[in-house]
């Protein structure tokens, strides 16, 4: 897998668990309820290592990401069945179907996010 | 959707290995058969969340959770350690008994933190950590969901 692949899935994870630790929501409730953490101290905590983690990337890619990242949300998406879980625009099967689509930084033509496919 | 519907005979290990807590995580990832690239990516996700504060609830049980582009549905798995392993539980005892809980990023069906609750409350029935260190078969782990788990 590209290594510029595995950052920006590992950055996109933990924007996930930082967006739930912000919505205030049942997921706070539970982290809080069952297992006793600091929803604050673990927001804090989780945006300082995205800040690190992203500074890791490289300079072009670093760059696509903070454009993507304020008007579409998420960088990377999943593509399930061929389709782009980020735009729902179907993937040519050429890379869709690619085994070693991975290999190489891909992006979805329709919404321009990094893509990456699940088996 | 029952507990019992999301574990397979193939993602629980009556019988894990690993002695520290790192490779717990490892072992009960091995348990949803991802590749290898996946499970690298989805250990320091779950690695990441433990750094957060530890998922050992007490009493032996620790419910590791994260949701991660490397799933395209929910997956559980459940794994024991006889011996307990020290995971910086909140009652800072030992963990025999783990659950495993990933999720996509997004899910049609939205269960995750609902599943997250019913593992929870399941978990500190005070009965469950007896009837799990009893376990025999990986059957038996299934049947006490079904009796056991909403």
């Amino acid at each position: 897998m590209h290594p510029q692949l595995t950052l920006l899935m590992e950055l996109q994870d933990l924007r996930g668990q930082l967006r739930e630790l912000e919505d205030g929501g049942e997921s706070e409730t539970m982290e809080q309820e069952h297992f006793q953490l600091d929803p604050e101290q673990a927001r804090s905590q989780l945006a300082l290592t995205i800040t690190d983690l992203e500074a890791t990337l490289s300079t072009p890619i670093r760059l696509r990401y903070q454009r993507i990242l304020p008007t579409r949300g998420r960088v990377v998406v999943p593509v399930i069945n061929g389709v782009c879980y980020g735009c729902f625009v179907s993937i040519p099967t050429a890379t869709a179907g690619d085994s070693d689509v991975h290999q190489d930084l891909q992006s979805c033509e329709s919404c321009g996010r990094f893509i990456y496919v699940l088996p | 959707m029952k507990l019992r519907e999301l574990f397979t005979p193939e993602s629980v290990k009556l019988t894990l290995q690993s002695e520290a807590k790192d490779d717990i995580l490892k072992e009960l990832i091995e348990l949803l058969h991802l590749d290898e690239k996946s499970e690298a990516i989805l250990f320091k996700t779950l690695k990441r969340r433990e750094n957060l504060g530890s998922t050992g609830i007490g009493k032996g049980i620790a419910i590791p959770h994260c949701r991660s582009l490397v799933v395209n549905e929910l997956r559980l798995a459940y794994g024991r350690k006889s011996e307990g392993v020290e995971f910086n539980a909140i009652d800072d005892e030992p963990v025999h008994n783990f659950f495993l809980i990933v999720a996509p990023p997004l899910e049609v069906s939205n269960q995750y933190l609902p599943v997250l609750g019913k593992v929870a409350q399941f978990a500190k029935d005070p009965d469950i950590p007896k009837k799990l260190s009893d376990l025999s078969d990986p059957s038996e782990f299934l049947a006490l969901l079904e009796e056991r788990a909403p």
